[in-house]
């Protein structure tokens, strides 16, 4: 018996250790010597790029800690609460949606900065064998969603199909799944641009937001539209396996595989950087970071972090090296001065 | 009543058919049976193979000879006081560029990995006397150059490959920063000893709870349970447990652990907490059938000349039962140790550069850590994948040998 008792007095003790260590570390009163991040999968790479200077510049800093969730997900995580549990940074494809300010500000998340660090692309590419498709928002709409204009299910099989001027080609498009901010960037500037090419879907707009919503965003699901993770690099290993479909992703993924794939024009404008960074490119979507300005005072070398993401988004910063493109400079500006008087998000904005 | 029995004709046309007809199907079933072996032998094959060819590369790194000449270099350092901070400022990154191009031509940044400079700051923090005169000091090269010098990358960057090779500079060899440093952005400054520790620490965790609980609920069960059908419930829901998805726990440790006891999120506690959960009816099956499988006879005798049942258990059943015990636990903590899916859900995908101190600092696992990389934007990190994969595997097979050194040392044979 002694040593059974023993063995389960290890095990009680194990666990109350566990929960002494939640009281110490995880408890609301204390405080973390870690910057946190949590967020979108696109900012990612230049979130890590940045920590990794910040603690170069900053010798004894520990390194921030930045966690890919999905814009989606980071938004919930950062609007759950202020405090050291809570993340300091919500890294962002998209702005910040009216609800989830809301829902920040249910939480007692009230003074939030918004800074855009950059401007990414929403490449369209296909195999360098490719036929060479040119596209228009309308085009992939018509192709890709799953109700155009509310007539009935789509039924174009080949490229040709949706515009005579297209080879005769079957429609396969593989690109993010619905929880990627990639895809909301997708609806946003692709599909609604490409819907709102009918009137009689602008009408809609104003008679039922939902409605609109479902014919112009809901993507087809008869295997045309492959969704194919949160993972770009799969995207583009299938491309190269099949000339003739196109990829969407993000644009940094387009420039460091130039060897295999080619870029596919929007409206005529090819994604380049210089299109991307001017907005010219139809598929040209700002890259945000969201910081809690509550916890600037409470983490040690917030204001640093903040401060390197500004020295290092200019056009031949560390930032653009990594694929991200610099934003305009009048915005640049603007976001700087953001970082110097942590100037506070005004929700009234958002939508 | 005379019956003649014809005694059966082994040499008539029917007879020889049917034999004939039997030694086909032996022989049929013996081909399907070797043709599943071969087919699953050639698929292990074609993974190693693949994983080898492309993440042997990974552990290899190329590098870049640089002349530095000190003295002459726009460096501005006082030997006598090299601190951190002072190497912190004296804007290296910029002088080595200047000094590279010097003496690798203006196209020196594409040639040096973006964190070459760290080679040189170490080497001035080894020995503060090297400012005074002209060094050489081995450098990690581009990933481009890397690539190019490795395998297959662009015709310049070849071109540079062969240039640099001609002057003898260029070089190829062991890099041990990958087995000792920590995730980054560049794929020639990455390693994977942070998320070795990271699995390492939650593994003790998971070690710590889920092996006593599973063995004394093994125990209590085989050996003290009534047999009703309280047992039977109990007994089914283990071994249901033992087949939920991995995610599910993910979702519980996230509820409970996080939401609810507000634990540190990405912490190794919390990351074994949740594969103990996982774990833990693993070591009850295995250890219920190590139980059982001793002789009843052993537990009469003990009975018989006088021991107690906590003796009996405790001094003859869990001694004998434990080789059993042990290889369901390694087994079970083998499949914890290359679990990702309920890692994520407690925030272990998560960029950590600092290797972790303790069980409750931030920390990730090895196979996060091959799933972050997959995604990483840049081509280096393709053959560091790889690399990182070869690693985890070795860890497995090391636990599985593990397993069976332990059953072949301690099994008895009745």
């Amino acid at each position: 018996m002694k040593t059974f008792a023993l063995l389960a007095a290890t095990t009680v003790s194990v666990l109350s250790l566990s929960a002494c260590g939640d009281q110490s570390s995880g408890g609301a009163g204390q405080t973390r010597d870690q910057i946190r991040a949590v967020g979108s999968s696109t900012v990612y790479p230049f979130a890590t790029a940045v920590a990794e200077l910040f603690v170069q510049g900053n010798a004894g800093m520990k390194s921030p800690i930045i966690e890919s969730t999905g814009t989606g997900g980071g938004m919930k995580l950062f609007c759950a609460g202020v405090g050291a549990q809570y993340p300091d940074i919500a890294d962002a494809s998209r702005r910040m949606k009216k609800a989830e300010y809301e829902q920040c500000a249910a939480n007692g998340v009230k003074d939030i900065v918004e800074i855009q660090i950059g401007v990414d692309g929403l490449a369209f590419a296909e195999s360098n064998k490719g036929p060479g498709l040119k596209l228009t928002p309308k085009i992939v709409y018509e192709a890709l969603a799953a109700n155009p204009y509310g007539k009935g299910p789509n039924k174009a099989q080949t490229w040709k199909d949706v515009d005579p001027s297209l080879p005769a080609i079957a429609i396969s498009v593989f690109g993010p799944p619905s929880t990627s901010g990639t895809r909301d960037s997708l609806a946003e500037l692709i599909l609604e641009k490409g819907c709102q090419s009918d009137e009689a879907m602008k009408a809609l707009k104003e008679k039922s937001e939902d409605e609109y919503k479902a014919t112009c965003t809901r993507v087809r699901e008869d295997g045309k539209y492959v969704d194919s993770g949160e993972n770009d690099n799969l995207i583009v290993q299938k491309l190269g396996a099949n000339p003739n479909a196109v990829g969407v992703f993000g644009f940094s993924f387009l420039e460091e595989n130039k060897d295999t794939l080619k870029d596919v024009s929007i409206n005529g404008v090819e994604a380049t950087y210089e299109t991307v960074s001017t907005g010219q490119y139809p598929g040209a979507r700002p890259l945000y970071i969201y910081v809690k300005k509550a916890h600037m005072q409470a983490i040690p070398g917030l204001q640093g972090f903040l401060n390197a993401f500004a020295a290092n988004w200019n056009p031949d910063g560390a930032l653009t090296k990594r694929g991200m493109v610099a934003a305009p400079e009048d915005v640049r500006k603007k976001s700087a001065e953001i970082v110097k008087a942590l100037t506070v998000l005004d929700g009234s904005q958002l939508k | 009543m005379t019956a003649v029995r014809n005694p059966t004709d082994w040499k008539s046309e029917a007879m020889r058919k049917r034999i004939a007809g039997r030694y086909a199907a032996e022989r049929r079933f013996k081909f399907a049976g070797l043709f599943a072996v071969v087919l699953s032998a050639s698929f292990l094959a074609f993974l190693l193979v693949t994983m080898m060819g492309n993440g042997l590369r990974g552990f290899t790194r190329t590098e870049i000879a640089l002349k530095v000449d000190f003295p002459a270099s726009p460096l501005l350092l006082d030997p006598k006081a090299i601190t951190d901070e002072a190497l912190a400022n004296a804007n290296l990154p910029m002088v080595t560029g200047t000094v590279a191009k010097t003496v690798l031509g203006e196209k020196a940044d594409d040639l040096l990995s973006p964190t070459a400079w760290i080679s040189i700051r170490d080497a001035i923090k080894a020995d503060p006397m090297i400012l005074s005169r002209t060094a050489t000091i081995s450098v990690p090269a581009s990933t481009g150059l890397d690539l190019a010098a490795k395998s297959k990358g662009s015709p310049e960057m070849e071109a540079e490959v062969a240039r640099l090779k001609q002057q003898g500079i260029l070089s190829t060899g062991f890099n041990m920063g990958f087995l000792t440093a920590s995730d980054g952005t560049d794929p020639t400054q990455v390693g994977i000893w942070g998320a070795f520790k990271g699995s390492l620490l939650t593994m003790l965790v998971t070690l710590i709870l889920s092996f006593p609980v599973g063995v004394a609920t093994a125990l209590y069960l085989e050996e003290y349970a009534a047999k009703n059908w309280w047992t039977d419930i109990i007994e089914v829901s283990i071994n249901n447990l033992a087949a939920v998805p991995s995610i599910i726990f993910g979702l519980l440790g996230l509820s409970i652990f996080l939401n609810l006891a507000h634990l540190p999120r990405s912490a190794a506690l919390v990351g074994g907490m949740t594969l103990a959960l996982m774990t833990m009816p693993v070591i009850v099956i295995a250890g219920r059938n190590a139980i059982k499988s001793v002789p009843p006879s052993i537990r009469d005798a003990a009975l018989g000349i006088g021991a107690s049942p906590v003796q009996v258990v405790f001094q003859h059943v869990l001694p004998l039962a434990l080789p059993g015990i042990l290889t369901g636990t390694i087994i079970g903590m083998a499949r914890a140790l290359g679990e990702t899916a309920p890692l994520l859900m407690i925030g272990m995908r998560a960029f950590i550069a600092t290797p972790p101190g303790g069980i409750t600092d931030p920390a990730t696992v090895l196979p996060v850590q091959i799933f972050l990389w997959s995604d990483e934007v840049s081509k280096g990190f393709v053959e560091k994948t790889s690399a990182a994969i070869i690693v985890l595997l070795a860890f497995l097979l090391a636990m599985n040998g593990l397993a069976i050194y332990l059953r072949n040392k301690f099994e008895t044979r009745w």
